[in-house]
Formats: structure tokens, sequence, C-alpha cells
């Protein structure tokens, strides 16, 4: 399982909140750079399609591949009170023929885009990824060196944490008590519904990105 | 360091004198030998007797502490730092306390040294010294001269004020903007939990801009809408990326399954000799299994799984041969393969054999093994049961091929599930299963299984000894290791055969109880292997 929100931010002030997280999160940044694939199977895997996510992390020297999975949300009264999603997910390293193993169990490919960014990982009481991306789509099948963004002026921002159904309160509350340090510069909420920009963000990225006065008279 | 100024003041009220500090233990009478009285007052403040009484007790434990050191030095030995840390710090104490209670009053005393002479002025300007560093000096300067700029002709009165006046602007100056801070903090609810009270509007249009892109990015990565290309554009560049080259063909059809049959058969041959050979083997064993389980796709799977000992070298070579183990439309093709792939085979066992038998868990892969290094042995221990019989007599009998390679009679090289003799007797051995079966197991046991191996028999003796010793998996592994190349000069010869013949030869059910009755019966069977044990058992311990 996993817990996940999203948020959008201006791309003007992204070397803002960079900023912001090297000081909240106290990690060095990784660049990240992936290559994601989503997969629909075929009519001869059942009635009801599924979906995979075959993520190809460009930035390592020898790409890496993984296969992930994502379930849909934890419904009910509960999950509406929490400002979290949390949903399962299933992630696993794979070798790098499995987009061909797919392929041969009849999967086919559905669509594809690049991410290109920063994370930040730290720890929080529990594990936290901060990611934030452009995401750009590619206009040749597969040709990942031409891609470009989807929305240029804006990039997304993700905050996810890995759950289990133990514990899932406790990493939605840290991931909530995060996200408030985030305020000034976005509003993070549950993917799929719109938060619009921050009126503070362009006086909080100002303030972020100024060297903090200090001068002697 | 304490301050001594010896000196007396001729009755006259404080002048002020400089202050001196000295690192050497304060000599202390003062230096005049004509004892003059002390101002009334500054006696009144400062007991100087008192002072000297105790500058001098100082003095003593300080000489004390040197001679210790002294003592450690020349007697090597380490010193107790615990007690020297202590006295240190007493003295250091005592010492602070002298320079108190004389800085009070040090207004009152002279200088000393008074004048510079040849002993101090070498020191001395040290002592002096508040001259800052150089650097600083310079800096110093300059700042001075900027705030003093214009008003160093003015007399140093007025100096002050104008200082003065300019400090007051300037901590007018912090205050409103302090003020000012505040309150925008306040207008913009930074600090407080509350959102903004007054939000900067923006605009209208702007708003809806930004909200059309927001929906955008959040639909193309939750959804991926936006970014499905037609079918028509996806046709697979040549010029594909790095990570995509080796693992994507051009070519192949994006919507197209990939050719499942052209992949295995492409990979069959990179695989090296022995596990071609181990390959077609599996095929050739599993093709008889076929018949029996369904052809479904999992057949292929049933290898590795359950019950396909049959292979010699079962265990992680057969693994690896798994990945590529086919779908059930290869297996045609490769049991084609098989037959030739067999001589192969047979040929490469010799070599083959010693590598191929890492540890494993499978009881039947054990039960392999053991029958392929010694004859009919400890292996047996973990299997249970008839059911497993028939695919035992298979595995035996492909056994039995590589056992005859061994065997100095030379069975020869016979098919697949060929039927034989010692294949019943074999049968009958594997289904015992039990480590008492091998305890009370006789060397001559071991001989009937294989009447013709003699050259390449173990000590049974042995092993006899090795399985009342240790767990039957360990044996098994133990000789694994041991019987890689048959060791003919360890070989004890094998004896009883005669006798125990007509005894085993009555082991006609693979029945476990009965199996072992027969074997309590033959336990009587004296033993006389016991003096090369220990010969043995070194050599194989390893």
């Amino acid at each position: 399982m996993e817990c996940v929100v999203q948020g959008i931010i201006e791309t003007q002030h992204v070397e803002a909140l960079e900023i912001l997280l090297q000081g909240l999160c106290g990690v060095q940044k990784e660049r990240l750079r992936i290559h994601e694939l989503h997969l629909k199977s075929g009519p001869n895997l059942g009635a009801v399609p599924s979906d995979l996510k075959i993520l190809c992390d460009l930035e390592q020297p020898e790409p890496t591949w993984t296969v992930r999975h994502v379930g849909g949300p934890m419904r009910g009264a509960g999950a509406d009170q929490i400002s979290v999603l949390v949903r399962t997910m299933l992630e696993s390293k794979a070798s790098k023929n499995v987009l061909r193993f797919f392929y041969a169990l009849g999967y086919k490919l559905d669509h594809e885009l690049l991410r290109v960014g920063f994370a930040f990982h730290f720890h929080r009481g529990v594990q936290i990824t901060v990611t934030v991306s452009s995401i750009n789509k590619m206009l040749k099948l597969h040709a990942t060196d031409e891609a470009v963004p989807v929305t240029p002026g804006m990039q997304l921002v993700e905050v996810t944490a890995p759950a289990s159904s133990e514990n899932y309160t406790e990493v939605v509350a840290a991931m909530s008590s995060f996200c408030e340090h985030l305020a000034p510069l976005l509003h993070l909420s549950k993917p799929g519904i719109s938060t619009g920009v921050v009126p503070t963000a362009a006086a909080a990225a100002a303030s972020l990105m100024s060297d903090g006065g200090g001068t002697t008279l | 360091m304490a301050a001594m100024g010896g000196g007396v003041t001729q009755g006259q009220p404080h002048p002020p004198q400089l202050q001196q500090q000295q690192q050497p233990p304060p000599q202390q009478p003062p230096q005049q030998p004509a004892v003059e009285a002390l101002n009334a007052a500054v006696q009144q403040q400062l007991n100087l007797e008192h002072v000297k009484i105790r500058a001098i007790s100082l003095f003593k434990a300080i000489s004390r502490i040197l001679e210790d050191f002294d003592a450690y030095a020349r007697t090597n030995t380490t010193p107790k730092w615990q007690d020297i840390l202590g006295q240190y710090s007493m003295v250091n104490l005592e010492l602070f306390n002298i320079v108190d209670e004389i800085r009070k009053v040090s207004k009152a005393f002279v200088v000393h040294p008074k004048n510079v002479n040849a002993e101090n002025s070498t020191i001395l300007p040290v002592m002096l010294s508040s001259k800052l560093l150089p650097e600083m000096e310079i800096d110093d300067n300059s700042k001075k001269e900027q705030l003093l700029q214009g008003l160093q002709n003015l007399p140093v009165a007025s100096q002050i004020e104008k200082l003065k006046a300019r400090i007051d602007m300037i901590a007018a100056a912090c205050e409103s903007a302090e003020k000012v801070l505040s309150d925008t903090r306040k207008a913009y609810g930074f600090g407080t939990r509350q959102g903004p009270t007054i939000t900067p509007t923006l605009d209208k249009a702007q708003a809806a801009k930004i909200q059309e892109q927001e929906n955008l990015l959040r639909a193309a990565v939750n959804h991926g809408e936006g970014l499905r290309v037609s079918g028509d554009q996806r046709q697979i560049t040549p010029d594909l990326p790095m990570h995509l080259v080796d693992v994507l063909h051009v070519g192949d059809g994006m919507q197209n399954v990939v050719d499942a049959s052209g992949m295995y058969q492409r990979n069959t041959p990179l695989q090296s000799n022995t596990l071609t050979a181990q390959n077609a083997l599996l095929q050739a064993t599993g093709a008889q299994l076929m018949g029996r389980s369904a052809a479904s796709p999992s057949a292929g799977t049933s290898f590795d799984n359950t019950t396909a000992s049959p292979l010699p070298y079962a265990n992680s070579p057969r693994s690896g041969t798994n990945m590529n183990t086919p779908s059930p439309q290869q297996q045609s093709q490769q049991q084609q393969q098989q037959h030739h792939q067999h001589q192969l085979l047979q040929q490469q066992q010799q070599q083959q054999r010693p590598k191929m038998m890492p540890l494993s868990q499978h009881p039947q892969q054990l039960l392999t093994q053991q029958q392929f290094r010694q004859s009919a042995m400890p292996g047996l221990g973990q299997l249970h049961g008839q059911p497993q019989m028939q695919q035992f007599s298979q595995a035996l009998g492909t056994h039995q091929q590589f056992q005859g390679r061994q065997m100095a009679s030379g069975i020869g090289q016979s098919q697949l599930g060929q039927g034989n003799p010692m294949t019943r007797h074999l049968s009958q051995f594997s289904s015992a299963a039990n480590s008492a079966l091998f305890n009370a197991a006789q060397t001559t046991q071991n001989t009937q299984m294989i009447p013709n191996m003699s050259g390449t028999m173990p000590s049974q003796s042995l092993l006899q000894s090795r399985m009342q010793r240790t767990h039957p998996s360990q044996l098994l592994n133990d000789q694994m290791f041991n019987m890689g190349g048959a060791n003919p000069t360890g070989m004890l010869p094998i004896q009883q055969q005669g006798t125990s013949q007509s005894a085993f030869g009555n082991m006609q059910q693979p029945n476990a109880q009965s199996l072992q009755a027969n074997m309590v019966a033959l336990q009587n069977n004296p033993q006389n292997h016991h003096p090369n044990f220990s010969q043995q058992r070194p050599q194989n311990q390893q």
C-alpha cells in the first residue's frame, strides 16, 4: 500500500521549492529521469483489463527496470476524511526483458511518458519520498530524447510513502504534517482533486530564493 | 597568573597603575627590604600578609607537583592522571582566588617589572601587547575612518555627540522595519495555521489558464490522457533509446506478441554444452512425464517443481534450464533434439558430474545423485512411500546409464527407462527411505545394488559409520562432495556379497517397513571393516 498526494507548481518556482525541500528533508536531492510505460492487458487475460506500469530509471549508468501495479484507492467514510490517498501498490524490480515478457503475456502499450526532475527520499517517522518532475510526452514512439513537456509552465509534485494496512494512519499523519510545511508554495491533494496555485507562492518563492540579507552597514 | 606588584604606596591614595600579569609563580615578599606599611584603606581591602602566605603555599604545591612529574619522568612510570588532575584543579582554584582578591586592589600597586632591563626586555612586549593582529588593525582603522569621516577635525566631545545621533537614527530605522514586518506577517497570515486573510487575487484569465494546465497535467499523469499515440504512429523507430535497444526489436509490431518460439530457439544455442545436454535430458524425461500429465502450458514447469527427479544432474542446472522451459508448443521440437543430444550428454557426464552436484534439498534429486555417485545410498533416507516409485524407476533407469559409465564392467549406455535387473533392486531400495535403514545397511547391500561396480564402490563401512554419525542429509552432502571423482584406492573390497544376496533377494515389495525388517535381519552380518574406518573417515571428512 502507499499513501500519495499530488500537487502542482509553476515551473518558475521549482527552484524555490527545491531549496525548501533541501532544508526540510536534510538529504541530497536525486536526479530523476524515468521512462514510464503504461501497459494494459489484452482480452486474453480476462474481461477486466489490468494496468501495469513499467518504469525504467534512466538516471543510473545501467538502466534499471521496475514493474509496478497500482490498485484502487481505499474507499469508505474514513477514506473520505483523510486528505491523503491510500491505495494498494505492488512494486518489484525486474530485469530488462520485463517489457518483452509482458508483451508476450498479451499486454499492450497504452501510453508512455517521461518524468524528468528530482526527488528527495528521507525519513520523518516514516519513509517519505517527494518528487518534483515535469511530465513529458513523446511524439514518436519511445523517443525519449525528443520528449516535450505536456505542460511547459507547470510541474508535478508528488509525495508518497509506503504504508501497510496496520500503520497507514501514522503514515497519513506524518505525510500531512510534512505537507503543511510546503503550504506557502503549493497545496497538495489527492490525485484527481485539483488544487490550483497557491497565491502566496510567488512571495514565498522570492523569499526562498533571496540570500537572506545580512549585509553589514 | 598572578599579579604581584610588590609594592607599597608611600601613603598616597591609589594612583592608577598598570596591572601586570606574570607567568611564573609569584615571588612573594615585597621587594623593598624596608617594611613600609600599606595604605590603611588598601590594607582593609587586602590583607597582604595573608595573600603572601597563600601565595607561598601555592608555590609550594606547584613545585611539589613539578617534582612528582620529574620523578615520573625519571622512573618512567605512568602517572596517575586522576590524582594529578585533582591536584592541578586545586592549585588552579587557589591561584584564581588569589588573583581575584588582588585584582580588587590592583590599582594601589605598582607595576612590576618597573623597568625594562635585560631579563625582561624580550618578554615585556609580549606582556604589553594589546596590539591587534595586523589585519585586524587595518580593519579597525578603516572602520574608524569610515565612521569618523568628516568628524576628525572637530573636538572629541562633538564627535561623540554626532556618533550618538547616528546611533539613534539607526535604532529608529530598525524599529520601524520591525513594525512593518510584523504588520505584513499578520496581513499574510504567515506563522499562523489559518489561511491568508488577505489573499492577493489572481487575474481571472490567468487563473483559468492555470486551472486548465493543471487539469491537463493531472490527467496526463493519472490517466494518461493526451499521451496516447494513435496506431499508425506506433511504429518502432530504428533509433531506439539506449535502454530499449536490446529490449525491443525493430520490426516487432507493438501490437503483436513477441514471437515466443523464436526467442526460445535463439536462446538455447547460447547455453553451454552441459546445459544443453541437461536440457535435452530434461525434455526427454519430460516427454515421458508429459504423457501422464495434462499437456497444459504449465506442463513445462512441472519439471522443476514436482517429480522430475529423473534428471541426474537435477538441481541448479535444471532450475537454470527451467527458465527456458519452453511452452508446450516447443516440446515437440525439443524432443527431436533430445535424441542426438543424448549421446552428447552421456559423453559429457564424466566431466559434468562433479560440477553438477551442488547441494540440493529436493529428496529426489538427492536420491538421484546418491545413486549416481555411489550405489543406492543414503539419500533414500528422505524418501517415503511408493508413489514415487514410478518416477524413480525412470530415474534409476537413467542413473544406470551414468553408473554404467563408471562401472568397470561397463554396463553400457542404455536407453531411458530401460528395464534392468538392477532397476528392481534400486527401486526397492529407494523406497525404503530411512536413516535407520542405512544404519542397518551393510556394505553388502550397496554392492548388491550394483554388483558390477566393484571398482567404484566407496567403502560401505564408511557409509555405515557415517550414517550413524550424521544426519542423512548431511551425509548426502558430504558424499556428494566426496565422491566427485570415485576414488578407487579408498574403496574397500566388496564383501559378504554372497550371504546377503539371498536376504536381499527377499525384498520384493518396496515397502519401507518390510525393508526395514529385512535390514534388521541383515544387520546381523558381522562388520569387519572397522579397522578401515579410521582410514576412510579423515579422507572423506575433508
